[in-house]
């Protein structure tokens, strides 16, 4: 065999690989609901503590460095966009610009980012080595079914923290935007805040959340699927870990600017 | 969590001329397998003979190619995902490696089938997962983690959970795999009691065959995918077959081996087996 | 109080509770309070256990429920005739060595 045949067949299987991955993490996501809804009937009921605890791990405790990287993108944004605008002799629309472009795209997409960062390696971490250990297998012979047990309560919780990420790094990236633009605008840091939101529509802050609606799912399906996926022990499970980071990171900024595409008009 | 024995079906487990595959690889190939209720049926094989692999298919992990299974009288592949879901309840499940949860101390391990499929209080809920850890002789051991126990003690914390919710089947995978000789007999004198006293029917593999022929009521050998024997203890010590003797023996087996073949594996850049 | 599962007599500083059938899932709890309710008004409570043909761990662990409450309670909690199964089952868990058990 050829060494250019050998890397078309290696393409194709990639290729194979990729859509059946796709396509179980469809299936994990359909699963994840029938079992929100039927679980209670079969005795698979979702546990709302679960719930509670990964919004704690995946969300509250994701807020410090959240809230951290928003005002530096916020300080960001106002200190290029000053510069930007200075050369029109615009500087007054920087709030505008700031606030729109903070809700819309920056917000969710550093939330996304940081998101998968911590909470997509971590499910794929822990769904790995529980493969590994077959863990996965105990619960399937128990008659306990995975997807409601491992993938339904992270995915519950992004779906409500994701958003509320979103809030809190809107407004603190505006306060970010806010401090270096004070100066240049004379004005004060409240009246700012108070124009900021005055020139937002629901349009906008709607686009933020649905799309880390979206970097929610997404992050929890890569990572999980990735999870499912490993073989090869603990290498694997390292492996697997960098994977869903990277793969869901991909996802989540082509999912952006689809969103962009369709929510801007 | 009944295991009333007028309940339980004669045959426990009934599995017909089943073919599996690994990708496209065959591994069991027209198996016939039955346990009687209240049998200990010890499997035996060599490595890679497909013993657990058969137990992954009648514990329905996967599906097969051909044939069919049949557990507790129900064939698992024409049920329901949900009837499947509630005979599974009925059978517990003691994996080679334990597959405990690493992230649940010993207790919780134990009580976790317990929290999931009843509505017991949690008074209830300790008390039986206390009890099961007695009778493992793992009493006081719940808050342990895991990651904590030794080799012999994960073995009976996993038998533990698997007996919790008084299954009326006991699947056991290497049981006696990596312990030391005087734990290992400690399992199979944990094993007759359970049948004996809670009258469970088991599946038992191993390859330690003191063990076998001391738990067992029947043996059955696989062998490149098909039983090869199912017998007595003494049938099977009496055996003239060769590759049972070999096994008893321990020997290695020599298949005859086709040269050409041999040379491919060995060189061939994509060799798969197929 | 009249049931398939759980008949009793009592006077003023006696009970004795005769189970029947099978204990498990479905009729534990109901062991369960009816132990514990005859706990609260008589000062020593016998379960007669010959009559029984299966009873799970749930069974079981309301028995030790029971002996729990007597202990702490000041009261009695014996148990009475059991059957070859629930014997096989207690000796199981060795807790022949934690009841009281007449004959
Ligand atoms: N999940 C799996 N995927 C692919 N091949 C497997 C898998 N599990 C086992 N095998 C292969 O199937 C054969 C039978 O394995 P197994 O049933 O584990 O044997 P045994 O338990 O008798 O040692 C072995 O050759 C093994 O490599
Ligand atoms: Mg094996």
């Amino acid at each position: 065999m050829t060494k250019l045949t050998q890397k078309v067949e290696n393409l194709g299987q990639m290729t194979v690989q990729a859509l059946e991955r796709l396509g179980f993490a469809m299936r994990l996501f359909w699963d994840s609901f029938y079992w929100l809804i039927a679980g209670r009937k079969y005795k698979q009921r979702l546990r709302f503590s679960q719930v509670v605890k990964y919004i704690k791990s995946e969300g509250v405790d994701a807020l410090p460095i959240v809230l951290m990287l928003a005002l530096v993108v916020g300080m960001m944004l106002a200190i290029q966009l000053i510069y930007a605008l200075e050369a029109f002799g615009a500087e007054s629309q920087v709030l505008l610009a700031i606030a729109k472009s903070v809700t819309r795209e920056f917000s969710p997409l550093i939330t996304g980012i940081i998101v998968a960062g911590r909470s997509g390696a971590a499910i794929a971490a822990r769904i790995g080595s529980q493969t590994v250990s077959q863990e996965i297998d105990a619960l399937n012979v128990m008659g306990v079914v995975p997807v409601r047990y491992l993938v339904l309560p992270p995915l519950l919780a992004l779906i409500i923290s994701m958003p509320l990420l979103i809030i809190a790094a809107d407004i603190v990236a505006i306060f970010g935007g806010a401090l270096f633009s004070v100066t240049k605008l004379d004005m004060s840091i409240s009246a700012y805040m108070v124009d900021s939101f005055n020139v937002l529509v629901v349009g906008d802050i709607m686009q933020g959340l649905i799309k880390s609606v979206v970097f929610g799912i997404i992050i929890v399906l890569v990572g999980a699927t990735t999870g499912f996926y490993v073989t090869n022990g603990a290498e694997g499970v390292g492996k697997a870990t960098t994977t869903a980071v990277v793969v869901s990171i991909s996802f989540i900024v082509f999912a952006d600017m689809i969103a962009s595409f369709f929510l801007t008009k | 969590m009944t295991s009333q024995n007028h309940k339980t079906p004669d045959k426990v487990i009934e599995v017909t001329d089943l073919v599996t595959h690994y990708g496209t690889r065959k591994i069991l190939d027209g198996m016939n397998f039955e346990v009687e209720r209240g049998e200990i049926r010890v499997i035996m094989g060599g490595s890679g003979s497909g013993k657990s692999t058969l137990l992954w298919y009648i514990l329905g992990l996967y599906k097969p190619t051909e044939g069919r299974i049949k557990v507790l009288g129900e064939d698992i592949n024409q049920i329901s995902f949900n009837e499947h879901l509630k005979l599974k309840q009925n059978i517990g499940v003691s994996f080679q490696s334990g597959a405990l949860f690493s992230s649940m101390s010993v207790g919780e391990n134990v009580a976790f089938p317990l929290r999931e499929f009843t509505d017991l209080d949690e008074n209830t809920i300790r008390i039986i997962t206390r009890m099961k850890l007695e009778v493992v002789n793992l009493g006081g051991f719940h808050k342990l983690m895991p990651s904590q126990l030794s080799g012999g003690m994960i073995k009976r914390a996993a038998l533990a959970r698997a007996i919790v919710m008084d299954p009326k089947l006991l699947f056991f995978d290497e049981p006696s795999a990596g312990l030391d000789p005087v734990v290992a007999s400690e399992i199979d004198d944990l094993i007759l009691s359970l049948r004996d006293n809670m009258g469970m029917s088991m599946v038992v593999v191993t390859h330690e065959l003191e063990s076998a022929f001391k738990i067992a009521d029947r043996i059955t050998v696989l062998d490149q995918g098909k039983n090869l024997l199912t017998a007595s203890v003494e049938e099977v010590k009496k055996s003239k077959n060769k590759r049972i003797m070999d096994l008893l023996q321990r020997r290695s087996r020599h298949d005859k081996l086709d040269p050409e073949e041999y040379l491919r594996r060995l060189t061939q850049e994509n060799y798969t087996l197929s | 109080m009249k049931s398939d599962l759980i008949n009793f007599e009592k006077d003023d500083h006696h009970c004795t509770l005769f189970v029947q059938g099978d204990v498990d899932l479905s009729n534990s709890s109901e062991l369960r309070k009816t132990i514990l309710s005859a706990l609260k008004t008589s000062p020593l409570v016998e379960v007669d256990l010959a009559d029984v043909t299966y009873i799970d761990s749930s069974g079981i662990a309301a028995l030790v429920e029971g002996l729990q409450y007597a202990n702490n309670h000041d009261k009695s909690f014996h148990l009475k005739r059991l059957s070859a199964h629930v014997k096989s089952i207690i000796e199981l868990a060795r807790l022949d060595q934690v009841f009281t058990i007449d004959d």
